[in-house]
């Protein structure tokens, strides 16, 4: 009785040579193919993943799940015995014009291999992309765009190309770090006084901040109302957070500690008359 | 810490069994632990920055036991490096071919365990000296090491740590070079080193730096030497942190 019905679908022919059955046998191929890529790349996922990084592991759990996906797919159109030179010829036509419609989906697709292969950031690391205006942590580069979590908590999608055009800062490549500030003192004070309270206060209460390299002062201009210096310390870069945002705070607070003026912007004024 | 303190004004290392209650007096830090309950008590520490650190500790017996010890100091402010940088207030000079042993100071800092079940679990870390507990990076900035920094007295013997503050190490040096060279500072990885108590006093594991070619270059090895000594092994406290406030 099966073989009768499957005599029966042999029989009905669809377009140029594809019967029913070939349909069918084709349709169980690529399910078994669609199956066997989910069960190796979870095997994958679970044994051999773990050893190796966490982009690298991502793309050749792609790589294995679309190449068992396009070779299920070459089997399939060879054992249904499919044509496709005439789809080729079609395909040409039809492919310039797809062409010029997905110019940005395909750009997007060589830049996120292109991304893939230099790896210019590794899922995880904070990066900054000045030209884009965004600072945040890499998440995942995708087929088409990456995400990036910025600090404020959010998501964003950038599209693959944006990225690998842009000139991207990479914040956590390195150990350290360094933040800056600048603070100016009135003309009448000691600038080595000043940089010495400073030193100290850094030193008492910023436990990130690095021994060595020392904190460097740079006597950064002579300005309208003041002395500038500008304060730069070295310490590790997961802790920016605990340095940069307070180091204002504790620069101010030595100098007011030790009566060092802070001026307020003034100006001069000579009377001609007198 | 300037001033080395006296040994006498501070509790000593070791295990404690708590009936009722406790204090501990450590250098500008206190313990404090208190029965809330018949099987629940509350560990509280108050330490020179005002910094109050509590827990509730539920036991199993009627009474609790903690073992108070030196352990590396790689956890505060935060862990972030596992190697540690000795800068010698007086360089030692080594001629051509030449050795040397002394005894330097490396900071500590305190562990408190929870002894239950034969387990030591890690209950609490801090410094009693956490001005001077501080980073600094040997080498370049886009490709050196992030260290522990303190500078490091040469004292005459394992006896001379200051309670509480830092241990003492032994250091073998030897000049394997055709010139002579001052040392100035050593940078090693101390995970491995283990730390040993004795009363209030510390002494860690011995390392061994040597001054050597090699091929082209003169480097300075320094490997890690285990101890022999009566001195109480004090647990490990490192610790991988789970997310969700557990630690």
């Amino acid at each position: 009785m099966v073989l009768d019905f499957l005599q029966s679908l042999s029989e009905i022919e669809l377009v140029g040579g594809l019967t029913l059955l070939s349909l069918l046998i084709g349709g169980i191929i690529m399910a078994v193919g669609i199956i066997l890529a989910k069960t190796v790349r979870l095997l994958f996922t679970k044994y051999y993943a773990p050893k190796l990084s966490q982009d690298t592991a991502k793309n050749f759990g792609k790589l294995i799940y679309f190449g068992i996906i396009i070779i299920s797919f070459l089997v399939f159109t060879s054992s249904t015995g499919v044509d496709l030179s005439g789809l080729l010829v079609a395909g040409g036509i039809f492919g310039i014009v797809i062409g010029f419609a997905t110019q940005s989906v395909v750009s997007n697709l060589i830049s996120g291999v292109f991304l893939m292969v230099e790896k210019p950031a590794r899922q995880g690391d904070s990066i900054e992309l000045p030209s884009l205006n965004i600072s945040g942590t890499l998440l995942d580069i995708g087929t088409f765009s990456v995400r990036i979590r910025l600090f404020d908590g959010t998501i964003v999608r950038v599209p693959n190309e944006s990225i690998f055009t842009s000139t991207i800062r990479s914040l956590t490549s390195t150990q350290v770090r360094r933040s800056e500030c600048l603070v100016g003192i009135a003309y009448k004070e000691d600038i080595d006084a000043a940089i010495s309270v400073i030193k100290k206060e850094i030193r008492k209460t910023m436990s990130f901040v690095l021994t060595l390299p020392k904190p460097e002062f740079r006597i950064k201009e002579l300005a309208d109302s003041g002395v500038n210096i500008e304060v730069l310390v070295w310490h590790p870069r997961e802790d920016w957070g605990e340095v940069s945002p307070k180091l204002l705070k504790v620069v101010k607070k030595a100098l007011d500690d030790n009566g060092i003026e802070i001026p307020f912007p003034q100006r001069v004024i000579w009377d001609a008359k007198k | 810490m300037s001033t080395e303190t006296s040994e006498s004004e501070f509790s000593n290392y070791g295990l404690y069994t708590v009936i009722d209650n406790l204090e501990l007096f450590l250098p500008h830090t206190e313990i404090k632990i208190e029965r809330m309950g018949p099987n629940v008590f509350s560990y509280v520490r108050n330490d020179s920055e005002s910094d109050l650190v509590k827990k509730i500790i539920p036991v199993k017996s009627d009474q609790l036991t903690i073992e108070i010890s030196p352990i590396r100091p790689l956890n505060y402010p935060a862990k972030r490096t596992s190697y540690v940088y000795l800068e010698l207030e007086t360089p030692v000079f080594l001629s051509e071919n030449s050795a040397a042993t002394i005894f330097a100071r490396c900071p500590i800092e305190i562990g408190v365990f929870l002894i239950h079940d034969g387990h030591k679990d890690s209950l609490d870390c801090f410094t009693c000296d956490p001005t001077n507990s501080r980073f600094a990076l040997y080498g370049v900035p886009d490709s050196g090491t992030l260290c522990k920094y303190a500078p490091s007295e040469i004292v005459e013997s394992y006896e001379d740590s200051i309670p509480f503050v830092n241990a003492v190490l032994e250091i073998n040096l030897q000049n394997q070079l055709d010139d002579g060279r001052s040392i100035s500072k050593i940078i090693f990885p101390i995970s491995d080193n283990s730390v040993y108590y004795k009363n209030s006093k510390a002494i860690i594991d011995s390392i061994e730096a040597v001054l050597k070619k090699k091929l082209t270059l003169q480097i300075f090895d320094v490997s890690k030497k285990s101890i022999q000594t009566d001195w109480t092994l004090s647990p490990s406290y490192e610790r991988e942190l789970i997310d969700m406030g557990v630690d």
